[in-house]
């Protein structure tokens, strides 16, 4: 499929189809990620680690964003949605890990659908509050459900993923193999989101995107996609939430704060919102190199800040664009 | 007065109002299956109203549409495409800007080669054939229309002459019955006029595609047409061959009042 | 219990109201929501703190200073981001007044520290009018609040300048076109809503006692609530929205729980947008 992008101005980016060289950059990136614990220490893994972890939910909000054209606040609500519901049923009933991911993905789809009927009723600012008070529910309620969520002390000592093999298998510890687990989760993660848009559902949400009232004239069942895309966003969130819980091995309502949402927001809109490179370039730059360097939050959220103003008026493609021009006129790989 | 089950499009009635306003009153009409029909009037006449009314993108306040007998009042817009294949195309939202002149026609032609829902995530071998297919049926009307050179160009940056062809072709992608087409040569140079002409008469000719046309060019719908209706007020006051048409006293008399 | 019921949420409407109304204004002129706007009344509540805590000023000579400060910002802000939205689509201004927030939250947390602060001024001594206690600085916010609504209606339907917001307000281009200085317009309607936001801060801080640089988010949250059941544009429609509100959330923390309170205004937000698209006061459908 053509890789396509759009940018919250409106204005648009088209790349011709190159599927070839897509595949190899994306071969290349992986092989080099899977390389990269024999040079980088703890430290560096965890910040990678991280980054994964926001990737997942940056993938959903890029999908129904860039591809279906809905701004949403309510992405760190699903993740949070997720990583509660698999540290739980983790907890009480011991589930394996990949049960795990499957129970968050599905609770963060499943409360989607019920949150999307109104929502996805509402147009442009309405449904943006809408979803920023789901948001601002779910964090009320992870407060205030103490019997179940223990309130604002959260969930700690979940469990570690256990991978189950032939000879029973083994708990995931060391610092290194929750890397390559991430790793592993975000390249089936991408893969599948990069088999989504190009179905043909994918040209459909890219269609009411583009105009809502001339995708329903080519027959696209708009209000379907649009439930669909915002489910399948959760879904998304959901898996990432799971993961971090398993990583981190705790959970507290502050996973609802605006601080994580903001940071996906972030990464969508600062590496190139309608692209799946440039939310894998988005997380890496903003989060890794951030918690690389160990940057304090609070001069942190200031970068964020002056990149959101600065990407909306001066490079409303993100900055995947300038990283590709950048290659191409040094490294001279361009492509006609 | 029954709905003609033969009839591509069978209009009972049809009235629109907004609060007081009154944009279509009372409209029946019966366009023939294989008819290219003029739809015209002086602006704010309701031509538009009455096209929203058939295809779904408005409800009429009264009044009922029949496509080939089937009762499509109030259906949505995709649904009227879909099960009726009548389709129509708008006067400013022509193409999908951001696709590339041969995406825009296989998202058209998608409804027909992917059937439900579920078809619609598939990736495997059946759904790559289907591209295929469509992408097969889009060169070909692609080069129907004159615009074969330009199959990955986005369709944004094409002139707007062209991605009202391209828009048409998109329109044929799916094989409807009916076609609707909204002011289909406002806008484009007249060398492309000509083009858009003879691609209706085409399809009209060889695809039995019935058409209803809304055009202020009455020279282009006096050439193209078999068939013309006026509008005024939302009251139709004309319908005969174009060359009775305009010699009507009425008609004269709306557009010079209008 | 009852009686403290409705005077808190009436002083807190009250608050939310002077908020609200700066946004709903900003709005208007520029079809943008302004997600920085609860960093306003955050910069409001800090200005007057540091006058009184730094330079050691009076409650009363505070007030005008924090002001004077926070329209200087907006006025920055206004030429700076604001103008730039003007005709911009929607998530735009979302995006780029999100990132103004970020900045203006982070540098006060970054220059005063994220640690909570005491508010030490304001008139708390309790006076008894009909049989109810309640401090002077209630009243005062009320009194307040119901003078800045009266004065705005005026500004809006008899001065030039609010004549002129409304014009923008209902047909841009027009405006364009016979000349109005529309980037003027959107600056001074911009620094006039946020100055309003900062003056609700400095007027509520002797009755919250506590400020901290995020707590602009929550007022932000609510205000868009607000805005949206008072019809968006819709001056008085506001302030009795704002009032809802803060019975509503004052009759939850009383009878149910302090904790469920800020969950109230989304709650109501989501129950009016799917019932009353166009607001509770408002038949125009403006969003």
């Amino acid at each position: 499929m053509a890789m396509t992008g759009v940018n919250v101005h409106g204005s648009y980016i088209y790349a011709n189809p190159r599927h070839g060289l897509r595949a190899a950059g994306f071969a290349v990136l992986v092989i080099a990620l899977a390389a990269a614990p024999l040079v980088a220490g703890d430290y560096q893994l965890h910040a990678l680690i991280v980054s994964m972890t926001f990737l997942l939910p940056a993938l959903g909000l890029n999908l129904i964003l860039g591809y279906a054209g809905m701004l949403s606040f309510a992405q760190m609500a699903f993740f949070g949605i997720g990583a509660y519901s698999s540290a739980l049923t983790a907890m009480r009933w011991g589930t394996p890990f990949w049960l795990n991911l499957v129970v968050g993905g599905l609770a963060a789809g499943i409360v989607a659908v019920p949150l999307g009927i109104p929502a996805l009723r509402l147009r442009r600012y309405s449904f943006v509050m809408c979803t920023l008070g789901f948001a601002v529910i779910a964090q009320t309620i992870a407060k205030n459900w103490i019997s179940v969520t223990r309130g604002d002390l959260g969930l700690s000592q979940v469990p570690r993923p256990r991978i189950a093999l032939w000879n029973g298998g083994f708990e995931i510890t060391s610092i290194t193999s929750y890397y390559y687990l991430a790793l592993v989760l975000s390249v089936l993660a991408v893969l599948a989101f990069l088999t989504l848009v190009s179905s043909a559902a994918g040209r459909y949400m890219i269609a009411i995107r583009e105009d809502e009232t001339l995708a329903a004239s080519v027959g696209t069942p708009t209000w379907h996609y649009r439930m669909i895309a915002f489910a399948l966003s959760a879904v998304f969130a959901g898996v990432g939430g799971s993961f971090y819980v398993h990583y981190f091995t705790v959970i507290s309502p502050t996973v609802f704060d605006p601080f994580y949402a903001n940071t996906v927001l972030v990464i969508v809109l600062g590496g190139g919102v309608g692209t799946v490179g440039g939310v894998v370039l988005g997380s890496f730059l903003f989060v890794a190199v951030s918690e690389a360097l160990r940057i304090a939050p609070d001069l942190r959220m200031i970068a964020y800040g002056l990149l959101l103003i600065v990407i909306v008026f001066a490079c409303p493609e993100g900055l995947l664009p300038l990283f590709i021009r950048k290659i191409r006129f040094g490294g001279g790989t361009h492509v006609p | 007065m029954s709905p003609d089950p033969l009839a591509a499009l069978s209009i009972r009635g049809i009235e629109k109002r907004f609060g007081s306003i009154v944009a279509v009153a009372g409209v029946s009409v019966d366009i023939k299956l294989g008819e290219i029909c003029g739809l015209t009037g002086p602006n704010g006449s309701g031509k538009s109203t009455l096209f929203d009314c058939c295809t779904g993108l408005q409800k009429p306040s009264t009044g009922r549409v029949y496509a080939q007998g089937l009762d499509i009042t109030g259906w949505d817009m995709h649904r009227i495409v879909r099960e009726a294949r009548v389709i129509r195309s708008f006067q400013k939202a022509v193409v999908f800007r951001a696709l590339s002149v041969e995406e825009n026609l296989v998202l058209c032609g998608q409804m027909i080669a992917f059937q439900g829902m579920a078809s619609t995530f598939g990736v495997g071998p059946a759904s790559r054939h289907r591209v295929r297919r469509l992408r097969e049926q889009a060169g070909h009307l692609l080069e129907l229309v004159g615009l074969s050179h330009m199959r990955h160009a986005t369709a944004g940056q094409i002139s707007f002459g062209q991605q009202k062809l391209l828009q048409f072709a998109s329109m044929l992608m799916p094989e409807p019955q009916v076609i609707l087409l909204d002011e289909p040569m406002a806008g484009v140079n007249p060398i492309l006029i000509d083009r858009m002409m003879e691609n209706i008469n085409r399809a009209n000719q060889e695809q039995g595609i019935t058409f209803v046309v809304v055009e202020h060019n009455l020279d282009a719908m006096k050439a193209l047409c078999h068939r013309l209706l006026v509008l005024s007020r939302g009251e139709l006051i004309a319908d005969g061959t174009p060359d009775a048409v305009v010699r009507d006293p009425a008609v004269v008399e709306a557009y010079l009042a209008g | 219990m009852l009686t403290d019921a409705v005077v808190n949420g009436i002083t807190a409407g009250s608050v939310y109201a002077l908020v609200a109304v700066g946004m709903t204004i900003i709005f208007g002129v520029l079809r943008a929501i302004n997600f920085a706007h609860g960093e306003f009344y955050m910069l409001g509540t800090f200005g007057a703190w540091w006058g009184i805590e730094t330079l050691d000023l009076p409650y009363i000579v505070s007030i005008p200073l924090a002001l004077i400060i926070v329209a200087a910002i907006a006025l920055a802000v206004g030429v700076l981001v604001m103008k730039r939205l003007i005709d911009q689509p929607f998530q735009i201004g979302i995006v780029a007044t999100l990132g103004v927030s970020l900045v203006l939250q982070n540098v006060i947390i970054l220059i005063f520290g994220g640690a909570y602060k005491m508010f030490d001024g304001g008139w708390i001594e309790p006076v008894e009018i009909l049989g109810i206690s309640l401090s002077e600085q209630r009243i005062l916010i009320v009194v307040a609040a119901l003078v800045i609504f009266g004065l705005l209606e005026l500004m809006v339907h008899r001065t030039r300048f609010g004549k002129t917001i409304r014009a923008v307000s209902q047909n841009i281009e027009a405006c364009k076109v016979v000349g109005v200085n529309v980037p003027v317009v959107v600056i001074g309607t911009f620094v006039l809503g946020c100055t309003l936001a900062a003056l609700s801060g400095v007027l509520t801080a002797p009755v919250t006692v506590s400020l901290y640089g995020g707590m602009g988010t929550s007022i932000t949250v609510k205000t868009f609530a607000i805005i949206v059941m008072g019809g968006v544009g819709n001056v008085s429609g506001t302030l009795f929205a704002a009032w809802i509100l803060g019975l509503m959330e004052s009759f939850v923390a009383s009878y149910l729980g302090l904790q469920f309170r800020d969950a109230v205004a989304f709650t109501a937000l989501i129950v009016v947008l799917t019932l009353l698209p166009g607001g509770l006061f408002s038949k125009r459908e403006r969003f």
